[in-house]
């Protein structure tokens, strides 16, 4: 009943159906998202590092650990919303899909434009807040409250780019369906 | 409108917006910020992002990346099937000991990887072809691996239980602790019926065999010498020293919980470089990649669920709901019997860790105030939810079966599973009756708890 996608290409272009406007946008996205994962995965090994560094030092030298937690937490929720488009790209954020064995192939295609749309929706509206909030940090100069406090700007630019570019991996999606609609 | 009101519009909208096919994370973020929006003060809708953020930037939760990381190192390499080589090699005089050798290997291998379908597959795609070869039913190998899979969120590391951990605000190491006397009672059953289950298909055979002179493969002996035997463990040992050595650094206060997540990670990919020699960044690729999937898409429902909650709990959607519950001054067993009945309800259609954070501020009150340990309720729920796994409708072990053993028929895949759902019920009500399997450890390495 649930199921992320088997498939672990991004779905293909199809030629005929989008112009090539749109596929070159695709084409774009699909890049940015390779070297994206790629960076993610030496954020996740980096993190690993620094969290084995911070065990090594406190118990071997006896010193205090003090930013290795934090950066850590940087690098994985830099990660994390970095690649929120990859994965949407593959479309890997699971759903239930208890009824899409129910519906017709059309209702189904209508459903799964209906339900990008409310997705894109939300995550325009969130990557819009997360604009403003690293904006305010940014100009505030606000910085986390612990003794390394390192500027709170960091993530937030983080979050809100990956945000971002969720809404335009979304909006391609989006686009790409209507377009196949339209020429059946 | 009264808080019921909002309630139950907050229920339907997010049944609605769930059964709409939207991805998971977004449905409960959209019904979050909709209900803010409406019900809150319009500030509220300005700090939702720094919200997420602030739930999120914990690094508990975010050790869970690090954990599916060292999962997907150990799980994509050859370390499953050499660690079943090995087991069968040593256990094969027992009359069933194939069967035991696999739950004991997807055990073990669910303690390094912490993850439930990785050892299904892991294990599976070498257990099950096995077993077959040797005469076992399909039904009854793929059952194995199945219910031998769903250790892993019970052992730790897991990931069920960090979110537990989070929400239900206990200590995790007492929460890993408390999960493994009920791991080993697990799995003594399921060897157990391993071998009874061995011997019903045995008799069958043999009988077949005199009546008919049609020989099985499962009358078939085989034999390793000792040097054979001696021989499979240098492939095996680094990965148990990852274990041990892993637990030691934790529960030998060199490492906090988090931080141990970073040390097995990069230890299980330095091992995969030296024992496999997958270092090549080609070789990583698929590893990263898979990792990523799997974290990213986890991380937002979690992000997504905990912004979810805290809209439900600043609209005392969840207090008000709790206090009916204790209100209804439900007999102790009772109260558990209709929460674990609702975990299972909803776990035919929410992955654990987003049942773990949208009911924890409901259920755990009343739990509480009805005097059960919540420590020991984590691991209970954790084994109610494990049964989702390898149960009809969901049941995500099932299908990681059928990918990895695709001629089975899905009705024998099933049948197969049933015992283990029952012996895992069977488990609960022994946890129940004697809690002191689950908390009998962490009282004794930890010190008693404080009861609050």
């Amino acid at each position: 009943m649930m199921h992320g996608s088997v498939d672990d290409r991004p779905q293909p272009f199809d030629a005929a159906a989008s112009n090539s406007l749109l596929a070159g946008v695709g084409r774009v996205l699909s890049a940015v998202n390779r070297v994206i994962v790629i960076l993610a995965a030496v954020a996740l090994i980096l993190a690993c590092m620094v969290l084995t560094y911070s065990v090594i030092t406190r118990s071997i030298f006896h010193s205090a650990t003090y930013w290795q937690d934090e950066a850590a937490v940087f690098l994985i929720v830099g990660a994390t919303f970095m690649t929120a488009a990859a994965v949407q790209s593959t479309r890997g954020h699971i759903g239930i899909e208890a009824f899409v064995g129910i519906l017709s192939p059309l209702a189904n295609r209508i459903r799964l434009v209906l339900v990008d749309i409310a997705s894109f929706a939300f995550c325009a509206f969130f990557s819009w807040k997360s604009w403003t909030l690293a904006h305010e940090a940014w100009v505030d100069g606000t910085v986390s409250n612990s003794t390394w406090s390192p500027p709170l700007s960091i993530p937030y630019v983080l979050m809100a780019s990956g945000m971002t570019l969720l809404c335009v991996q979304i909006m391609l999606q989006i686009v790409m369906s209507l377009g196949k609609a339209r020429r059946p | 409108m009264t808080v019921l009101g909002i309630g139950i519009s907050y229920g339907v909208a997010t049944l609605v917006a769930m059964f709409s096919g939207m991805p998971i994370a977004f449905a409960l973020g959209a019904v979050a910020v909709v209900f803010m929006a409406i019900y809150m003060p319009s500030a509220s809708l300005d700090t939702v992002t720094q919200n997420v953020y602030e739930e999120m930037a914990s690094i508990t939760l975010l050790s869970i990346p690090l954990f599916i990381l060292k999962g997907a190192a150990i799980g994509k390499s050859k370390a499953g099937q050499d660690l079943y080589t090995a087991l069968h090699a040593w256990l094969h005089k027992i009359p069933g000991g194939l069967g035991i050798a696999n739950v004991f290997a997807c055990a073990l291998f669910a303690a390094m990887a912490g993850s439930s379908p990785a050892t299904c597959s892991a294990i599976g795609s070498a257990g099950i072809p096995e077993m077959r070869k040797r005469g076992y039913s399909g039904g009854f190998a793929a059952g194995i691996i199945a219910a031998g899979g769903t250790l892993g969120i019970l052992l730790p590391p897991s990931i069920t239980m960090i979110l537990f951990a989070v929400a239900a605000e206990q200590s995790l190491g007492r929460l890993f602790l408390a999960g493994i006397g009920p791991g080993l009672l697990l799995v003594a059953l399921f060897a157990t019926y391993a071998v009874i289950r061995y011997r019903q298909e045995y008799a069958a055979a043999k009988v077949a065999y005199e009546a008919t002179g049609q020989t099985s493969a499962i009358l078939k002996r085989d034999e390793y010498t000792m040097s054979e035997r001696f021989s499979v463990l240098p492939r095996v040992l680094p990965f148990v020293t990852l274990l041990t050595g892993v637990m030691i650094a934790l529960y030998g206060g060199y490492a906090t919980p988090s931080e141990t997540a970073g040390l097995g990670g990069l230890l299980a990919l330095v091992l995969i470089a030296l024992i496999y020699s997958v270092w090549r960044p080609s070789d990583l690729a698929p590893i990263l990649t898979s990792t990523i999937r799997e974290s990213t898409m986890l991380m937002l429902i979690i992000g997504m669920s905990l912004l979810y909650s805290y809209v439900m709990s600043y609209l005392t959607i969840s207090q008000s709901a709790a206090n009916a519950i204790v209100a209804m001054q439900l007999p102790r067993w009772e109260l558990l019997a209709a929460i674990l009945g609702m975990t299972v309800v909803l776990g035919f259609f929410l992955p654990p860790v987003s049942i773990i954070l949208m009911t924890a501020p409901i259920i755990l009150p009343p739990l509480r105030a009805a005097g059960f340990d919540i420590i020991w309720f984590g691991v209970v729920m954790t084994i109610v939810m494990e049964m989702g796994l390898i149960h009809p409708p969901v049941g995500l072990n099932i299908f990681v079966i059928r990918n990895v053993a695709p001629d089975i028929p899905l009705s024998e895949v099933i049948w197969g599973t049933l015992p283990f759902v029952l012996l895992m019920m069977f488990a609960v009500v022994l946890l129940c009756v004697v809690p002191s399997i689950s908390t009998f450890l962490p009282d004794l390495v930890m010190g008693q708890e404080i009861r609050r």
